[in-house]
């Protein structure tokens, strides 16, 4: 269990903890002002400059010595902040964990705050220049983003209510996409997204730089190998490059420490024989997300 | 001691941008082309930015570290904006 888990899990996980998504805790902290200047201009976000520089060419910066570690200590400060001057404009106290199909659906069916509403993913935007409607956004961020034009999708639905909810995320789950719930900023909980790698501004910092924006999932996948007929078919699902068909084993082997418990891959096997197991199993990844 | 230095990618701004001949939004061959996905498209900072609906956009290459310098952006600019250099 993390930290997260200890100040806002109420003794579980951080986002199955209700409180997280209520109107009364959003209001209580001023979230609908943080989240209108966030989002109107939220593709700025890495070439505005923060305390003087840009998040341009981040990769070398973060490799110099000292200046680099200063600025990784201080991004990731600001990515975990919890103050009352919280700065909306560079996104502090915005982060996320991975989460399975099954837990989104929970969060859909009965914690989220309504409205819900699916809107054009920001980070395929930016990165891609693509719209796709597959960003699941409730509570306060809902009145938010519909009053940006270029969010909302044109000629489709995009206010849903539960049901439909859980049946968009679950169509995304199975394409590949992975399931994330976001603090925005942390404790309130209001989006649930459906991330590919590098496209997604948490995970490319995360995996390409190592910054703490998207936590691994509380759990790991696990192979069974008297059902596993080394088809391969799990492998290209992985947007991490944990699983890997071993032919001398003629099965399919699992990298515990490059999964991230997203179970996509279990939507690929036809023979039922990936599990997802909770990473506190392995005593070498407790604590580790 | 010090890192490798990345790539340097441009875009001319007089060809692609709020004051080219292209909008950016429009195109987006470079975002696609790219593998490792290292430009963003934003609003341009240099016109009144416009909260509910900007208008003006660019492209700016911003995780330089991850070019590999494979040029396929420089081929696919139907503007010929893009330099891609050590």
């Amino acid at each position: 269990m993390c930290d997260w888990c200890m100040k806002h899990g109420a003794g579980g996980k951080w986002y199955m903890n209700a409180k997280n998504y209520s109107n009364e805790l959003a209001e209580a902290m001023n979230a609908q002002e943080y989240l209108r200047e966030q989002w109107k201009a939220f593709e700025m976000v890495y070439i505005r400059r923060i305390m003087g520089i840009t998040s341009i060419d981040l990769g070398y910066k973060l490799q110099l010595p000292i200046i680099g570690r200063i600025l990784r200590w201080s991004a990731e400060r600001m990515i975990h902040s919890e103050g009352k001057h919280r700065n909306p404009v560079r996104a502090d106290g915005h982060f996320g964990q991975v989460i399975p199909l099954e837990e989104a659906k929970v969060i859909l069916g009965n914690l989220a705050a309504e409205p819900i509403i699916e809107n054009y993913c920001m980070c395929r935007w930016m990165q891609r220049g693509i719209k796709e409607a597959c960003c699941i956004n409730f509570g306060l961020l809902s009145g938010v983003i519909e009053k940006l034009p270029r969010f909302i999708p044109k000629d489709t639905k995009y206010r849903l209510d539960r049901d439909e909810a859980i049946a968009r995320i679950e169509e995304h789950n199975k394409k590949g996409y992975v399931a994330t719930v976001w603090f925005q900023p942390v404790p309130y909980i209001n989006a649930i997204c459906s991330c590919e790698n590098p496209e997604c501004g948490g995970l490319r910092l995360r995996n390409d730089f190592g910054l703490h924006t998207v936590y691994k999932g509380e759990y790991v996948a696990e192979v069974d190998p008297d059902r596993c007929q080394a088809c391969g078919t799990c492998v290209t699902k992985c947007q991490f490059g944990a699983l890997r068909l071993a032919h001398s084993l003629k099965r399919v082997i699992v990298d515990i420490n490059k999964c991230f418990g997203c179970g996509v891959c279990r939507h690929a096997c036809k023979y039922d024989a990936i599990n997802l197991v909770p990473r506190e199993n392995y005593p070498a990844l407790r604590g580790v997300y | 001691m010090f890192p490798k230095k990345s790539p340097k990618v441009t875009i001319d701004y007089t060809k692609c941008g709020e004051k080219g001949q292209m909008d950016p939004r429009d195109c987006a061959k470079c975002l696609r082309v790219c593998d490792p996905a290292i430009f963003i498209l934003h609003e341009s900072p240099n016109m009144p930015i416009d909260p509910v609906d900007p208008k003006y956009w660019r492209i700016t290459p911003v995780w330089l570290s991850l070019c590999n310098m494979c040029m396929k952006c420089v081929k696919v600019c139907p503007l010929g904006a893009i330099t891609v250099s050590r």
